[in-house]
């Protein structure tokens, strides 16, 4: 009951149910536009960014485990994903700079030992629909982003099966997503140091149970810690090379200016490198933006993560950044996850509050005040902040 | 069960005129004006309206974007690109509105099977 002090009619209905029930955000499914809902068989109460092809983003109210249950989980494609792929007749061919190449199937796959990561999963282009001036792209608001446990044969350790000479540099990775027109298709590397590191993992699993089709079945990269794009789905190809991937999604595709640059400034592509870890961030998933809440007891709740780091605190500002009280972390944590906060407030007096969150990382980055502009409207972390009313 | 009838609960309270089962068609349009068909069928062989709808981006952006998919595959007569370009950054500049998305049902409310994947 965590929203019990919440006291619009929404709200109140929502803190009596339990559980998922929080996911039937029930306006939603008719908003301004008077739309009603899409279905999206296995996902739930997401918001639709695109519908074909699928991108879907988690309402930031629904992130309150630990664990994403994969029905809320984001999905972004950049291209169609494939019609059903069968597992039985699926192959994954390792190549390029290898002693021996391979092709895998999927009981290949489930003859090698089993390495389970917990993976804070998100777009780069999280947050992208927050810059000023606007940048072109799917326009994310903040729920681009999960933490869910993959499972699956370490890529490593398949590597080592095909054996990587000593020219490997990067590592390619290649979907069956189905492009159309004349898209370049969505093929992009990592180096062979994240490559070899033994968390990266070909994953056939997420939280427990098979990959679904909108995750990659049967089987998807993680490179933990990094933002999305490095984790291809539904991989057919690996091939070990001596430089990066060179198509559009490597360049101009996922670069950061290595300067940073005025808002609105192009960059020349020499003067950008590509996307790797994420950086640091928080989120507040409680109380709700515009939320009119009862005097009394609050707990402001939400998550935070660092990509390849770890958070080492969280800090709430109720007074819209004047000062600052550490947040509660919770108790899950595991590398490349997120960890839950929680922070116990009551308001002094009614009135509008400006709520504000911020995450400190164990690199001792923390979150700015406004995010660093950039022309693809990447890494967007700005202190998290919503805006309440408390009634007298 | 439970979260069945909270729904419903909820439906009630609430007095929606959501019917239960009732979509939206889940491909979003391109507004009318004089290029909404050639718009159309140079994008959306690709991808839906939804994906340009929530730009909001000035006319040398759009330029850019307009260039990369021509460049990409889309069929577009030169004679067009500039009434494109026009359209585009007329409908979506960026002082529009935000563009307000929906949201995929909830379990409860289909009356679809669940999609065992």
């Amino acid at each position: 009951m965590r929203w019990t002090k919440v006291s619009s009619r929404r709200e109140f209905l929502k803190s009596a149910s339990a559980g998922a029930m929080a996911a039937l955000a029930v306006p939603s499914f008719l908003n301004a536009a008077g739309q009603t809902a899409i279905s999206v068989p296995g996902k739930e109460g997401l918001i639709v960014r695109s519908y074909r092809f699928l991108d879907l983003e988690t309402p930031v109210e629904f992130l309150t485990d630990w664990i994403t249950p994969v029905q809320h989980f984001f999905v972004r494609n950049h291209m169609f994903a494939p019609a059903a792929v069968e597992g039985k007749e699926w192959k994954l061919a390792i190549g390029g700079q290898v002693e021996k190449p391979l092709s895998l199937t999927l009981a290949d796959l489930q003859s090698v030992p089993v390495h389970s990561v917990t993976n804070t999963l998100e777009c780069a282009g999280n947050g992208r629909s927050l810059q000023s001036p606007k940048v072109p792209g799917v326009q994310w608001g903040k729920g681009a982003v999960g933490n869910a446990r993959f499972s699956g044969p370490s890529l490593k350790a398949l590597l080592e099966k095909a054996g990587v000479k000593d020219t490997a540099r990067h590592v390619v990775f290649r979907g069956l997503d189905v492009v159309p027109g004349k898209v370049p298709p969505f093929v992009r590397s990592i180096p062979i140091e994240k490559a070899m590191d033994g968390d990266t993992l070909v994953a056939t699993q997420m939280n427990g149970a098979v990959l679904t089709p909108h995750h990659g079945y049967p089987a998807r990269v993680i490179a933990p810690g990094w933002a999305g794009a490095a984790s291809c789905k539904w991989l057919t190809e690996i091939t070990v090379q001596d430089k990066p991937a060179d198509g559009n999604f490597m360049i101009p595709g996922y670069r950061m200016p290595n300067q940073p640059v005025k808002p609105g400034e192009t960059v020349k592509p020499e003067d950008t490198h590509s996307v790797t870890g994420l950086t640091v961030k928080s989120l507040i998933a409680g109380p709700r933006d515009g939320a009119k809440l009862k005097p009394g007891a609050q707990v402001v709740r939400g998550v935070a993560w660092a990509g390849e780091a770890e958070i080492q605190r969280v800090d709430i500002s109720t007074d819209g950044g004047a000062s600052w009280n550490p947040a509660k972390l919770g108790k899950d944590q595991a590398k490349y996850a997120w960890r839950l906060w929680s922070y116990p407030w009551k308001p002094a007096h009614s009135g509008d509050y400006a709520i504000l969150s911020r995450a400190t990382d164990s690199q001792g980055r923390v979150q700015p005040e406004s995010a660093v502009w950039n022309p693809s409207g990447y890494f967007y972390n700005a202190c998290d902040q919503v805006k309440v009313y408390v009634q007298a | 069960m439970c979260r069945l009838s909270g729904s419903l609960l909820i439906f009630a309270l609430l007095g929606a005129s959501y019917t239960l089962g009732a979509e939206a068609s889940p491909v979003a349009e391109l507004p009318a004006g004089p290029t909404q068909e050639k718009a159309t069928a140079a994008c959306a062989s690709c991808h839906e309206a939804r994906i340009i709808v929530q730009q909001r981006l000035s006319k040398a952006a759009w330029t850019k974007e307009m260039d990369k998919m021509i460049k990409w595959g889309a069929e577009v007569d030169p004679k067009d690109r500039d009434a494109l370009i026009d359209y585009f950054s007329s409908n979506f500049g960026p002082d529009q509105a935000a563009y307000e998305a929906p949201r995929t049902t909830a379990k409860a409310l289909t009356k679809r099977p669940t999609a065992k994947h």
